[in-house]
């Protein structure tokens, strides 16, 4: 199945930065438990890693045991695999038996978030570029996640106006 | 639902209205009085000074007591408050990709000069 496009360019959230590493390497460290679990969480968590299956349809479900003692469960289910040149999957917040769910603190946050990363060599360096757009969403939800990333420099137009639907939901 | 923190909530409602946005746009270019600030919209004084007593309490613009027209300015910490809640997804990337430059760094193998 062809991944799912974005409805418009401006809710691709991108982000890329070169590491001082192989694109092997790169694509280890992004792919298999051992690594992931321990770079991936925030400062503080503990990452458990409940299933890690590296193929189309295959999941990636994760907790992240913060330091309260909550553990905060998510996944990715793998749509396309290209080691070590790319990597598609769909991240969701989820149960702890894989469940999607929405996140407490962002009601509005969409459900399901395509994320497509590709590495890149470069001069013995690899440039590891993220972008993610939301899927099967509502206008709500996509102008959330639009919001979620822009950057200030659109000033009081753009994102602003995108907020209005969920302010209203928030104080409704 | 879990509320936001107070000024948040207060900042978000008060941007959550068009017009209010538009005067803080007006008021980014510099400060402007009342009478100034009321004559792109279709509104009476009373209405936009409405407006601008919301905009007051949240913070985002300031009204000088010394000169007699009381000029309004636009006041940006709150915005930057703001800009922080929104820039999170963000932030939270950037630092996950600080985590994985340093785990990379620990992965070299041992003997080898940077």
């Amino acid at each position: 199945m062809p991944l799912e496009q974005p409805a418009s360019d401006a809710e691709i959230f991108t982000i890329e930065r070169v590491f001082d590493a192989s694109p092997e390497l790169m694509w280890d460290v992004c792919t298999k438990a051992e690594h992931l679990g321990q770079w991936f969480g925030p400062p503080g968590t503990t990452v458990k890693v409940r299933t890690l299956d590296l193929k189309p349809g295959g999941v990636f479900l994760y907790g992240m045991e913060m330091p309260g003692g909550v553990t905060m469960w998510g996944k990715w289910v793998f749509r396309e695999i290209d080691a070590p040149r790319s990597l598609a999957y769909v991240v969701s917040f989820c149960t702890e038996d894989g469940t999607p769910v929405r996140h407490p603190m962002m009601p509005l946050w969409p459900l399901e978030v395509l994320a497509v990363q590709e590495f890149f060599a470069e001069g013995g360096k690899t440039r590891m570029k993220s972008r993610s757009w939301p899927i099967h969403a509502t206008a709500e939800e996509r102008a959330v996640f639009t919001a979620g990333h822009a950057s200030m420099q659109m000033g009081f137009s753009g994102a602003w106006m995108q907020l209005d639907a969920y302010l209203a939901r928030m104080k409704g | 639902m879990p509320e936001l923190h107070d000024s948040l909530s207060q900042t978000l409602t008060a941007l959550a209205d068009p017009t209010r946005r538009a005067i803080l746009a007006r008021l980014s270019h510099g400060e402007a009085s009342v009478t100034e600030l009321a004559e792109p919209f279709e509104m009476s004084l009373p209405a936009v000074s409405k407006h601008l007593k919301v905009l007051e309490k949240a913070g985002l613009i300031s009204r000088s007591r010394e000169a007699q027209w009381r000029p309004c300015k636009l006041e940006t910490a709150p915005l930057q408050a703001v800009d922080v809640w929104l820039g999170d997804y963000r932030k939270m990337w950037e630092e996950r990709l600080d985590r994985l430059d340093a785990y990379l760094k620990t992965l070299k193998p041992t003997g080898e000069l940077n």
